[in-house]
């Protein structure tokens, strides 16, 4: 268990600046997503954090000692990767077991056995333990890979997208399973992602990346329900938030416009689709292409110039082509200031 | 303009049959999709329809006309590969008239076709760049043109939103759905994603190790499936299955759990045939069926394993019993880790699956079911 705090930390490649005067604190034992799109500096903080890259110039902590010159082997940091760092050839026991045996002082065999059980059991992999793990599915090898990690009990765990080569329901899955281990361990837990619902589901606290600048640093609700800024509400939501210019909707303006222009950013599942007469249209609108889903329906409408997206019901389905109104929660309508991106509140 | 007809077509691989008696009929303009997990051969079914591979057994028919012996080029079918293979030197210009030039067209045809085309696809204004200054989504359009320029019969594409980040295709998802409308041509679509699959076509062929699992509209796909693998491949996150025992009383079918006991009053279904007294069973529900009474005390007693907040809604997994359940809840729902609550099923929207996963019954939302969800007093 440890903190993290990272100070200032800045990595240049030569002119590139992948990671740029990064301020943040992981609080002993919590479970962060570092979350942003490719090259947005991620896997570089990462790596930092676990002495695979060394900064350019600032500082990492872990509990309060500067780390940032110390090998990679004596940071006590464990890590699961996107590609399964499993040994094939070896049998799932002395996978997880391998971690034990090479600590010298060797660890008792029967403490490495009771290790290897506990473990197994948490990552359910207890029935194939005599089973080589070369032979195993996808997604079992990548429990052996985090139970693998896990055994070594590190002060912190790093993850790098570990689930992105599993199938969806694996994933789903074992999203609560990471969930709930982490919260039973408490290991402090750094998860990079660039899937926005790992990072919602997962973790306690999201730091939002782009260009290897942090945009935000929150809990998933507020990263969800009050974005700093256009880049963070964009990016988070799996299906967009609506922007348009602000100018085209009447909703009385909170502090008027100021000869600012601004865009307004609203979330689907805040549009109400009405009739196109109704008291509550706040804006008329004509229904392009609906969306099924399943459970419900992403429905296309076109508003001015602008392809609005809200969230329907399969049984009230408006028909292609049909003009309607949308109502607009104003309790739920954000304003980004087209200069900066930031919100306006 | 193409029909498309596949009739019991098998395609090996040494001993791996990639396709396994496949009998398919996409309709005329129409959007088709084809979902399935990584291998379960939907690009060599794609493959099969446009002529690159020959099926051992089995015919492919366009418009009715045999066409298994022909030659790819004179089938004139499209098709898009995963991997957009963009000509890098030359402009894209050039690699969307490239198609036309290869098949000898009138210089001034083609510039009118490449317009066109250009139009459809918003990239007029890229016609001098080269690939490399080209970001993925206008990379991926021109990929696109180079199909369409050609105004073939049907097009095939192979999974060609995969390689594009989340924003863009949810973008192109909508944009290819707006195109296939206007231009009204065959379309067959190859992925391995459901939302793709559930959104996009008119109707989908569920695929699994080569043999066609359903074929239907998405919504009958996700309302109904044929079987356990079905209800696994579409929704997110995927249909919960509890395993139950059957008891039939007076025709009637009921589900028992330790927990609970489901009746199913299934009109007109001769159920005994498939489930008799004493068999497991499947009992299967989709999160969104699955509601969550906060304090407990009403409905089946479980507890909260953890709850995953994604924003506009949270996923709760639930234990009931030594099972885990996922329900989807609104955001509004505060729920702490192993609070005892209490669940509902949605009573017209369950369905039951045999031991080995194949559709007993499936209920989208009609009184299929009479359902005595009851808690054993204990």
């Amino acid at each position: 268990m440890a903190e993290i705090r990272l100070e200032n930390l800045t990595k240049d490649f030569g002119g590139l600046v992948a990671v740029a005067d990064l301020n943040l604190v992981v609080d002993d034992g919590a479970f962060i997503a570092l979350l942003g799109p490719s090259g947005c500096g991620k896997t570089t903080t990462m790596n930092m954090i676990s002495g695979l890259e060394t900064p350019t110039s600032g500082e990492i902590y872990f509990d309060d000692q500067p780390v940032s010159r110390v090998e990679p082997g004596r940071r006590n940091v464990g890590f699961v990767f996107q590609n399964y760092a499993i040994f094939t050839h070896m049998r799932v026991y002395d996978n997880l077991a391998f971690g034990l045996r090479v600590r010298k002082p060797r660890p008792e065999k029967a403490e490495i056995d009771g290790e290897v059980k506990r473990v197994a059991e948490i990552v359910g992999v207890s029935r194939i333990l005599d089973r080589r793990a070369g032979r195993l599915s996808v997604n079992d090898m990548q429990k052996v890979a985090l139970g693998r990690s896990m055994i070594v009990n590190p002060a912190i765990f790093l993850l790098d997208e570990p689930f992105s080569n599993l199938d969806a329901a694996f994933r789903a899955y074992m999203r609560a399973e990471l969930k709930r281990i982490q919260s039973e361990v408490g290991q402090t837990m750094v998860y990079v992602t660039h899937d926005q619902v790992e990072a919602m589901s997962m973790a306690d606290r999201i730091a939002v990346m782009n260009l290897g600048v942090l945009q935000q640093y929150g809990t998933p609700g507020e990263i969800y329900d009050a974005p700093e800024n256009r880049f963070v509400a964009g990016f988070v939501g799996s299906t967009q938030m609506n922007f348009v210019p602000a100018a085209l909707v009447p909703l009385g303006l909170r502090g008027g416009v100021n000869g600012r222009s601004l865009t307004v950013g609203i979330r689907p599942e805040s549009i109400r689709i009405v009739d196109a007469g109704a008291p509550e249209a706040t804006i008329g609108a004509r229904v392009t292409l609906v969306e099924p889903l399943g459970a419900k329906d992403v429905v296309h409408l076109a508003f001015d110039e602008y392809d609005v997206r809200a969230i329907g019901t399969p049984g009230e389905r408006p028909r292609i082509g049909e003009n309607v109104g949308l109502a607009l929660d104003p309790g739920r309508v954000h304003m980004f200031d087209d200069e900066t991106g930031k919100v306006v509140r | 303009m193409a029909a498309i007809r596949l009739e019991n077509v098998t395609k090996r691989f040494g001993s791996i049959a990639a396709l396994d008696g496949v009998s398919l009929e996409v309709g005329d303009g129409e959007f088709f999709a084809v979902l399935g997990p990584p291998g379960a051969g939907k690009t060599t079914l794609l493959r099969t329809i446009v002529g690159l591979e020959r099926p051992e057994g089995g015919d492919v028919y366009v418009d009715g006309e045999r066409v298994t012996g022909v030659y790819p080029g004179d089938r004139d079918i499209a098709i898009m590969f995963q991997n957009l293979a963009l000509y890098p030197d030359k402009t894209v210009y050039n690699n969307l008239a490239f198609p036309l030039r290869q098949r000898k067209t009138p210089k001034d045809e083609i510039a009118r076709r490449v317009e066109q085309t250009a139009q459809t696809l918003h990239i007029g204004h890229l016609l001098k760049r080269k690939p490399a200054k080209l970001s993925g989504g206008e990379r991926q359009r021109v990929a696109l043109g180079r199909v369409l320029v050609r105004a073939p019969k049907a097009f095939l594409l192979d999974e060609p939103l995969s390689a594009l980040d989340a924003l863009l295709r949810l973008e192109m998802r909508a944009e290819l759905k707006r195109l296939q409308r206007d231009l009204g041509r065959t379309l067959v679509y190859v992925t391995h994603d459901q939302v793709e699959a559930m959104t996009m076509p008119e109707r989908v062929a569920v695929l699994r190790e080569g043999v066609v699992q359903q074929v239907d509209t998405p919504e009958n796909v996700y309302h109904r499936p044929s079987n356990q693998f079905v209800a696994t491949v579409v929704g997110s996150p995927p249909m919960n299955f509890i395993q139950c025992r059957v008891g039939v009383r007076n025709g009637v079918l009921r589900l028992h759990h330790d927990l609970f006991d489901v009746e199913v009053a299934a009109k007109g279904l001769s159920l005994r045939q498939t489930l008799s007294e004493g068999t497991r069973c499947l009992l299967g529900v989709r999160p969104e069926d699955v509601h969550v009474e906060p304090g407990g005390s009403a409905g089946v007693p479980a507890t909260v394993y953890v709850t995953e907040p994604l924003g506009g809604e949270t996923v709760v997994d639930l234990r009931l019993g030594d099972h885990l359940v996922k329900s989807l809840a609104p955001p509004t729902l505060q729920l702490r880790q192993d609070e005892r609550v209490g669940i509902r099923l949605d009573p017209r929207r369950l369905h039951v699956f045999t031991q080995d996963g194949e559709a007993v019954v499936s209920a989208a939302g009609e009184d299929l079911f009479a359902v005595a969800a009851t808690v054993p007093a204990s």
